[in-house]
């Protein structure tokens, strides 16, 4: 053999962990930039859902041009606003998802890599995604429909800030199920944002929905967020008080998530699940 | 000086459902030793890798690599191991060199490309550099997939079927590549194969599994001489015959 032994220059600690989190954030900008299709998700498919809902406005307000204006303030914020939670949750789960699908899960789970570094490089990757498609709907909402979203001011970053950690607890919760119970839970990965998107007030007040849902509604930090939201569009200033519950619930929630999927990850390993997916 | 122990399991155990897949495995692997796991299908082999890289967690029973316990320190652990298996596909949608350079930084290397230049040339496979994953064949991905577990010089080589389903010049190479690997660089291999040649000519050492638990542990020469046969392939059959009859055995009075 004609071959020099090289011996590989390792990094380690948090030189490595950094180096592991671009790892795999690489890895998904390959997946995305190498199958087209997937920009849609980032891409087509907010700025469809920006149409969708300021022509919604400019009907409801036909006539009045502040019914008009406010209608938009609302469905127009809150649909811009709801892409956070809903990019940054699927970009983690399908992320995971990519994995399985590929079968490279065992090829991962053998490396030094560990569950929160792998979780942190999808995560970083996401908000690649999330600026993307977040980007594309603030833009398509001034183009078509005259509405400048960061007219609502600087309020609008900690109220961001509360989704994009509600997202990632929701996919922390469908990376679980998942591990738990295979390629059966992935529908979740999608379905589970259309139980939360009714419940959260997301357009409306949480009063207006069936009195036996509010009490369940109340419980979920996103509901606080886009009542803080409504505030802003309002021009009534940022409500702390909201944006200090939805902060304190989506924390909750990550906790949750977390325990949730470290239980779930020690089952995956006690149980042998690895062999779904070899 | 005795050899540095790279594995040391001891006591494996492992239950699925109603069912014991390994049996109280115990298995020690010495710097640049190359031991074979064998077996017939269902013996627990594949159960027993799972449970050494990490993977799969011991009922009873614990695995030390290169001086870390798994359960306690896994990643620091698997910063010493290497893992191919036949079976497994590249991840779509990377060049092959994209995907060694990634795998080669979850190992820490900064600068794979010295390293994977290396690999390709020691399996000869340096035209696929360039190559999308999807378009290589079951042998080249084989390939691949051990240049990868090797990238980061690890001190344990751990193959499910390295050459399953392999042309015999692939499975030369192979062979010859995991030999330089291991004499190089004193990297001790734990593999798993049902072709017995294979194994005569890559392993000094043999493991025998039969329903979840060690029957024979020596050089392949005296396993099978203590079966009283000329070579490993007739020890294999006499421990698959025992297999099927002690399972059909057990059908028969659940």
């Amino acid at each position: 053999m004609n071959t020099s032994v090289t011996a590989p220059v390792q990094l380690h600690g948090l030189a490595a962990t950094r180096l592991r989190l671009r790892a795999i954030a690489r890895r998904h900008a390959y997946v995305l930039l190498r199958s087209p299709h997937r920009l849609f998700d980032v891409t087509l498919w907010p700025l469809v859902d920006v149409l969708l809902f300021g022509a919604l406005a400019q009907f409801v307000g036909n006539g009045d041009p502040s019914g008009a204006s406010q209608a938009a303030g609302y469905l127009l914020a809150g649909i811009v606003l709801w892409h956070v939670i809903y990019q940054s949750q699927i970009a983690l789960s399908t992320g995971f998802l990519e994995e399985t699908w590929t079968r490279n899960l065992l090829n991962l789970m053998v490396t030094p890599l560990r569950e929160v570094e792998y979780v942190a490089g999808v995560a970083l990757f996401g908000m690649v995604k999330l600026v993307l498609g977040v980007g594309v709907m603030v833009l398509g909402a001034l183009v078509f429909f005259s509405f400048d979203t960061w007219s609502l001011g600087f309020g609008l970053v900690p109220i961001a800030a509360v989704l994009l950690l509600v997202g990632w607890a929701v996919s922390l919760f469908v990376i679980g199920l998942v591990l738990r119970f295979g390629s059966g839970a992935e529908a979740l990965a999608w379905g589970v944002m259309f139980i939360l998107l009714p419940l959260s007030g997301v357009f409306y007040p949480v009063d207006s929905l069936p009195a036996l849902l509010q009490p369940i509604a109340k419980l979920l930090p996103t509901t606080h967020a886009f009542a803080a939201l409504r505030d802003l569009v309002d021009d009534k200033g940022l409500n702390w008080v909201q944006v200090g519950i939805a902060a304190f619930g989506a924390l909750v929630m990550v906790a949750i998530a977390l325990a949730y999927l470290t239980r779930m990850l020690r089952m995956f390993r006690r149980r042998g699940y690895i062999t779904r997916y070899t | 000086m005795a050899p540095e122990v790279v594995l040391a399991a001891r006591g494996l155990v492992k239950d699925y459902r109603r069912a014991r897949a390994v049996d109280g495995v115990n298995i020690v692997v010495h710097r640049g030793e190359r031991v074979a796991l064998l077996g017939p299908n269902g013996a627990g082999k594949t159960t027993t890798l799972l449970m050494v890289l990490g993977v799969v967690s011991p009922d009873a029973g614990d695995v030390t690599i290169c001086g870390y316990e798994l359960a306690k320190k896994r990643s620091r652990a698997a910063q010493c191991v290497g893992f191919a298996a036949g079976y497994l596909p590249l991840t779509e949608r990377m060049r092959v060199r994209e995907y060694l350079t990634l795998f080669a930084q979850l190992y820490g290397i900064a600068d794979p490309s010295p390293q994977i230049d290396e690999g390709l040339e020691r399996f000869r496979i340096t035209d696929l550099g360039d190559a999308m994953g999807t378009e290589l064949s079951s042998g080249q991905r084989t390939l691949i997939g051990i240049v990868r577990a090797t990238l980061h010089r690890p001190r344990l080589l751990v193959l499910d079927e390295p050459t399953a389903s392999l042309d015999p010049d692939v499975a030369m190479r192979v062979r010859t590549g995991l030999v330089d690997l291991s004499d190089e660089f004193g990297c001790a291999l734990l593999m798993t194969s049902h072709d017995m040649s294979d194994v005569e000519r890559v392993c000094e050492r043999v493991v025998f599994l039969s329903h979840g638990r060690v029957v024979a542990d020596a050089a392949p020469r005296e396993v099978a001489a203590r079966y009283g046969t000329g070579d490993l392939e007739s020890v294999f059959l006499h421990l698959a015959e025992r297999h099927e009859a002690a399972a059909a055995q057990q059908s028969d009075h659940p």
